[in-house]
């Protein structure tokens, strides 16, 4: 395993030196500031207006939290979503296009330290993204009192789930050597996976109805965010990155014997 | 060095390549010769672990490409028909970053970086990015990357096409010197693959004429070229002979074409 940090810090390197990695990291400061933004102006308005309605039942249940911060981080995870095909689309299929896979796959290298230093690459990045959203509830800290804990769990959520999507990228990336499919195969599937729940419902079956909702990850992100840190909601996000990079081996393992 | 032994590759019902069993000594230099589509590139490929056999298996430096796949592809620098290059690195990261995933051990990796670059001529541009540099810059660039680790065997896929008479004659003074150098660096085992008759005639001590798919020829130059023969008319010969036994038509064409391709630089 000791050349998954090479393979990683090429990779790392690579979106440092194209374009990709600043755009992604300037769109999505821009994103964040503004759903922070929507989301403290919304708040507000809100508070002045039950005050006014004289609603304080109402009132007493709201905290910053769980009506602002917790919209900003599934707003978040949504942006992070869109960001994922574009940072993952070219791990494996363009080493195809530029005949490097000869080199990987000639080099010393197992194929496991191949698909983790691309998938360390990767997380690594979305882990900064991640920091970005953490600084605009830091804000939160200065002015009013939100709770640490809470806050830091959503981050954790959101960390996890960008781990998800990096893993189902980078297997989409291992299928093709087209960048546009791969980025395709990873959007759809990610916005699939969002609409899961609400497929269920339309269903009726309850049984179908509970898996699919298991099987989204924003379900388990809702769970994160709302502070309940669950052995199973974890065991779920390991579970889906854990199939996914043992799915991307596989796949680049069986195109050799084709 | 390199020990095969009935490899073979099919692809469903195609067969690329067919039994071919062969070994090559320390120090040697061997032209994998035969036309486009011969099975050159895929025994090639076989050799380096990058396609797995469907039949048959080798040795690399007396490992197994099945049982010990790390240790051989360690033994082998392996220069694919282009060169795989990340265009965006400049060419000592690239170097560099060659050297780290073949295990160069860290302390003598930055000396064999150096080394990889002077022989081949890339000190002056070490610090340029790879995708501005000129074809002939490029295949240099993926020569060093093939012997940045001083691997015991070298495979060379076509590693003088595209680039001018020039080039050539480096790349040859290059890969003969791998082959035996004059002191202090170790003798590699070089099986380069051409199309270009002159180019075996220039660095090779003995052919392996590859054609559809089956070893044709398996000797010395000098035996070969003996009694007046040129290596033109045995590849021709050779060539043509098969040919014609599998499909009458394509007999008038083939030797033409291969002939063509002959006729390249000296």
């Amino acid at each position: 395993m000791k050349h998954v940090a090479s393979v990683a810090g090429r990779e790392l390197r690579g979106l440092f030196v194209s374009p990709v990695a600043y755009v992604v990291l300037a769109l999505f400061s821009v994103a964040a500031g503004i759903f922070f933004f929507a989301s403290t102006a919304l708040f507000s308005e809100w508070v002045m207006r039950l005050t006014s309605y004289q609603a304080f039942d109402e009132l007493a249940r709201w905290n910053l939290n769980d009506q602002l911060i917790g919209q900003f981080y599934s707003s978040m995870s949504v942006i992070l979503m869109l960001a994922t095909p574009a940072l993952t689309m070219g791990l494996l299929a363009s080493e195809k296009t530029n005949g490097t896979e000869e080199l990987l796959l000639t080099s010393p290298l197992t194929i496991w330290e191949i698909v983790l230093g691309k998938f360390v690459a990767v997380a690594f990045f979305t882990a900064a993204l991640v920091t970005i959203i953490g600084l605009f509830p830091a804000l939160l800290f200065v002015y009013g009192d939100p709770e640490l804990g809470k806050t830091l769990s959503g981050l954790l959520g959101l960390l996890l789930i960008s781990w998800t999507y990096v893993s189902i990228g980078l297997f989409a990336s291992s299928l093709t050597r087209s960048l546009v499919i791969a980025f395709l195969l990873t959007f759809v599937f990610l916005i699939v996976m969002l609409i899961l729940p609400a497929l269920g419902q339309l269903g009726g079956a309850s049984g179908s109805a509970e898996l699919l909702t298991w099987i989204s990850a924003d379900t388990h992100l809702t769970q994160l965010v709302g502070g309940l840190i669950d052995t199973a909601d974890l065991a779920y996000f390991a579970v889906m990155i854990g199939s996914f990079l043992v799915l991307t081996k596989a796949s680049v393992e069986s195109a050799r014997w084709r | 060095m390199i020990e095969a032994r009935g490899l073979s590759k099919r692809y469903g019902d195609i067969v690329a390549v067919d039994d071919v069993s062969f070994a090559v000594g320390r120090g040697e230099v061997v032209g994998f010769l035969g036309p486009n589509g011969a099975g050159k590139t895929t025994i090639m490929r076989m050799l380096t672990g990058f396609l797995p056999p469907t039949d048959g298996s080798a040795k690399i430096a007396g490992h197994d490409i099945f049982e010990e796949p790390l240790a051989a592809r360690r033994s082998v620098g392996y220069l694919p028909e282009t060169p795989p290059l990340y265009p965006e690195m400049t060419v000592s990261a690239y170097v560099a970053y060659v050297a780290r995933i073949k295990d160069v051990p860290r302390a003598r990796r930055r000396a064999a970086v150096d080394r990889a670059l002077e022989r081949c001529g890339l000190g002056e541009v070490r610090g340029r990015v790879i995708g501005t540099l000129s074809k002939g810059f490029r295949q240099r660039v993926g020569l060093a990357q093939a012997i940045v680790h001083d691997p015991a065997v070298l495979i060379l896929d076509e590693p003088t096409v595209g680039l001018d008479p020039l080039q050539i004659r480096e790349i040859r003074g290059l890969i003969a010197e791998l082959a035996s150098p004059e002191q202090g660096d170790a003798q590699h085992t070089v099986i380069l693959s051409t199309h270009i008759l002159p180019e075996v005639e220039a660095i090779c001590r003995r052919v392996i004429l590859i054609h559809q798919g089956r070893k044709a020829i398996d000797a010395p130059l000098e035996e070969l070229t003996r009694g007046g023969h040129s290596l033109d008319e045995v590849f021709a010969r050779e060539t043509t002979r098969d040919v014609a036994e599998a499909s009458p038509a394509a007999a008038g064409n083939a030797p033409d074409a291969v002939m063509g391709s002959g006729e390249g630089p000296a």
